[in-house]
């Protein structure tokens, strides 16, 4: 299972989080210049309400006595929640009379227009408004008198919190259901991909006779895995055409070579046998033996690549199989001074072909045995795994496969490049061993460090009761 | 002289075998149909056939199922380009006594075909004991000796000698040895099974004794 920050990173990288997250971030930069636009609008309006409001009453005001004006200036400043009002009168030379405003503001200038200024430069006190601007106008009486009067609204404020909350709540109940659908809708998606993904791992060990999922949706996943389809049924028909031209070469080649064999040996039989040139002839008869050898073994592969039922298969003791093995090679491993061991554990049981698997065991041990020099040590064991699985390992106290060349050991006519070669073999019995495995679907691996091949078969086994 | 059948459309193929079994001492006639191959098959003059799967006329399968239906017990080498497993099940299955897969050396083909003549030859009297010179073996008891000298044989070994001496003055192939005595049909490397027999020539050739168990030149091993 994958660890969260990887499942979040996967989450991250596939395109629709990136859609949903771009989006997001769109939506809220345009919901806020909306709203921004919205206060903004209204700000202005309520300011200018403020000013044609002002300019009424500072008209309203001077057309009265001052008695009467004093006492409308009186109710003028009555607290409100909303609104704050202020008022000073001055004499004709600037001097303070009456009023909450103590001096006139600078800049404001009787009969014209209101100013908004700053509210500290206004008034100041503990009931001075929060606002941080207040609208002025300074009127000058008929006695040379200056009335100012200074007003502001909360409502403003109100209506920015009002549009605050708005983006909040909105966001909120657009982003939080957007992200959750948007991963909800993501996930169709990935398990399509996780599916492709178990198909195409498959297909690159080599399995090309799959194809990938097509649903009759139509959407451009579909429409990339009918393409990658296309491309594979391509691929497929050259491989077999590669693999084909091989087997034709091998098969084609081994007609007249037998032929030139049975030549060779018919010579062989009517010479003398203190002719000169009767070991020449015997070398060439052993040459053209081991190149019909491959041929065969070519041809093996293909024909075990090709099989693909398993009717054949039954149940096979390891341990027995082990024991034949083992005894068929014991001579040969004696007389290349090896100590050969086996360890086998009863009640071994898989589903095999007796033969085949007799085979890829056979030629595991060969190998072993050829590549151990006199004196060493080559092992044959077969032991039970994780619950199911059995073991069938062959090592050995030869030069060993540099991790590097591991995987290439398996390929058709690779040898290894440092030391393995250094006995006559065709190279091709792992090949054939691995083309055993694959049909069987038993893994196989090459373990071990420094000295010495392990050579590891896992078999899905089972026990009789 | 043995008389044998050979059924083979292919013109250099079927010379090939009849010049072979001729170096071996054996006349063969030669049929390139499949239907005129079995009315001469039915015939009782013949100690054994060679056939061809891919024939016109009649396929080998169906001819040599025939044959078997109307008790006609010839043996049967069946030849076939195609190498795979199930193509040689289903061949002796059908009544074939062996399988070659073309293209075949002609010494193992007629090998192959000695050793058919003389195991239908030996079908009938039930041995226990085979001769060989001063070599003895005793199928009941599964001892061996030679002249006075028991010999020691591992399971195997014991096989091995069986396989050879119930075929004795008749080379036998490695490919022949690997088939009959361990009922293996794969490429088991060069030097497997002279290993096998060099350990059986020790016990067997003693020390004064003359060798009974000959290597043949580019083919595999005789006894006698």
């Amino acid at each position: 299972m994958a660890s969260p920050a990887k499942s979040w990173s996967i989450h991250w990288r596939a395109t629709t989080s990136r859609l949903l997250l771009a989006y997001g971030v769109f939506f809220v930069i345009w919901g806020m210049v909306l709203l921004g636009f919205i206060y903004w609008e209204t700000l202005h309006y309520l300011e200018n309400r403020t000013d044609l409001q002002l300019k009424q009453q500072v008209g309203y005001l001077r057309s009265l006595d001052e008695e009467h004006m004093l006492v409308a200036l009186n109710d003028y400043v009555v607290l409100e929640e909303t609104n704050y009002n202020a008022w000073g009168l001055f004499d004709a030379n600037g001097k303070w009379l009456y009023g909450d405003i103590l001096q006139i503001p600078p800049g404001v200038t009787p009969d014209a227009d209101t100013r908004r200024l700053p509210t500290d430069k206004v008034v100041s006190g503990p009931f001075a408004p929060k606002t941080s601007r207040l609208s002025v106008i300074a009127a000058r009486l008929g006695n040379g008198q200056v009335l100012v009067l200074a007003h502001t609204t909360r409502i403003a404020a109100q209506v920015g919190t009002i549009i605050w909350h708005a983006l909040w709540w909105g966001l909120s109940f657009t982003l939080v259901p957007g992200l959750i659908g948007g991963l909800i809708l993501n996930r169709a998606p990935r398990r399509r991909i996780r599916q492709i993904e178990s198909v195409m791992r498959p297909i690159m060990q080599g399995d090309l006779r799959r194809r990938l999922p097509v649903s009759n949706r139509g959407d451009e996943l579909d429409r990339l895995a009918a393409i990658v389809n296309d491309m594979l049924d391509q691929i497929e028909r050259l491989m077999g055409e590669v693999k084909g031209v091989c087997d034709n070469i091998a098969h084609d080649l081994r007609t007249p070579l037998t032929r030139l064999r049975s030549q060779l040996y018919r010579v062989q039989q009517q010479m003398r046998e203190d002719d000169p040139h009767a070991t020449l002839i015997e070398q060439c008869v052993s040459d053209i033996d081991e190149v019909l050898a491959r041929f065969r073994a070519l041809l093996r592969i293909s024909e075990l690549e090709d099989r693909r039922r398993r009717e054949g298969f039954v149940a096979v003791d390891l341990g027995q199989t082990l024991q034949q093995v083992y005894e068929l090679y014991a001579p040969l491993a004696e007389d290349q001074s090896l100590q050969f061991t086996l360890e086998t554990e009863p009640n071994l049981l898989a589903q095999a072909d007796p033969d085949l698997l007799f085979e890829a065991i056979g030629n595991l041990v060969s190998n072993a045995i050829k590549f151990t020099p006199p004196g060493g040590r080559v092992s044959l064991h077969a032991r039970r795994d994780t619950p199911g699985t059995a073991q069938i390992e062959v090592m050995d106290s030869g030069p060993g496969i540099p991790e590097a060349q591991r995987h290439a050991v398996w390929q058709r006519f690779y040898r290894g490049e440092g030391g393995i070669d250094t006995a006559a073999g065709h190279g091709l019995g792992l090949s054939i061993v691995a083309a055993i495995a694959r049909l069987h679907d038993f893994d196989l691996r090459i373990e071990g460090g420094q000295g010495g091949t392990h050579m590891v078969m896992t078999c899905r086994c089972f026990t009789t009761i | 002289m043995p008389y044998i059948l050979v059924i083979e459309d292919d013109e250099i193929t079927a010379r090939e075998i009849v010049l072979e079994l001729a170096a071996h001492g054996i006349s063969a006639d030669r049929v390139h149909n499949g239907l005129e191959g079995f009315q001469r098959a039915l015939q009782p003059h013949y100690d054994a056939i060679t056939l061809d799967l891919m024939l016109p006329g009649m396929d080998g399968l169906t001819l040599v199922k025939q044959l078997r239906e109307r008790g006609i017990t010839t043996p049967v080498l069946m030849i076939s380009a195609l190498g795979d497993v199930d193509e040689r099940v289903r061949g002796l299955r059908a009544g074939g006594d062996d399988y070659l897969t073309k293209p075949f050396a002609p010494d193992e083909m007629a090998a192959r075909i000695e050793v058919l003549l003389r195991r239908h030859r030996q079908e009938h009297p039930a041995q226990t004991r085979l001769r060989v010179a001063d070599l003895e073996l005793d199928m009941i008891t599964r001892t061996a000796r030679r002249g006075a000298r028991e010999l020691t044989l591992l399971p195997t070994e014991y096989r091995l000698l069986e396989f050879l001496m119930r075929y004795p003055g008749q080379v036998l192939t490695r490919a022949m040895i690997f088939e009959s005595v361990w009922g293996l049909r794969f490429d088991p490397g060069t030097n497997l099974i002279d290993v096998h027999i060099a350990r059986l020539r020790r016990k067997v050739d003693g020390e004064g004794d003359p060798g009974l168990i000959r290597t043949v030149r580019g083919s595999g091993y005789r006894l006698g």
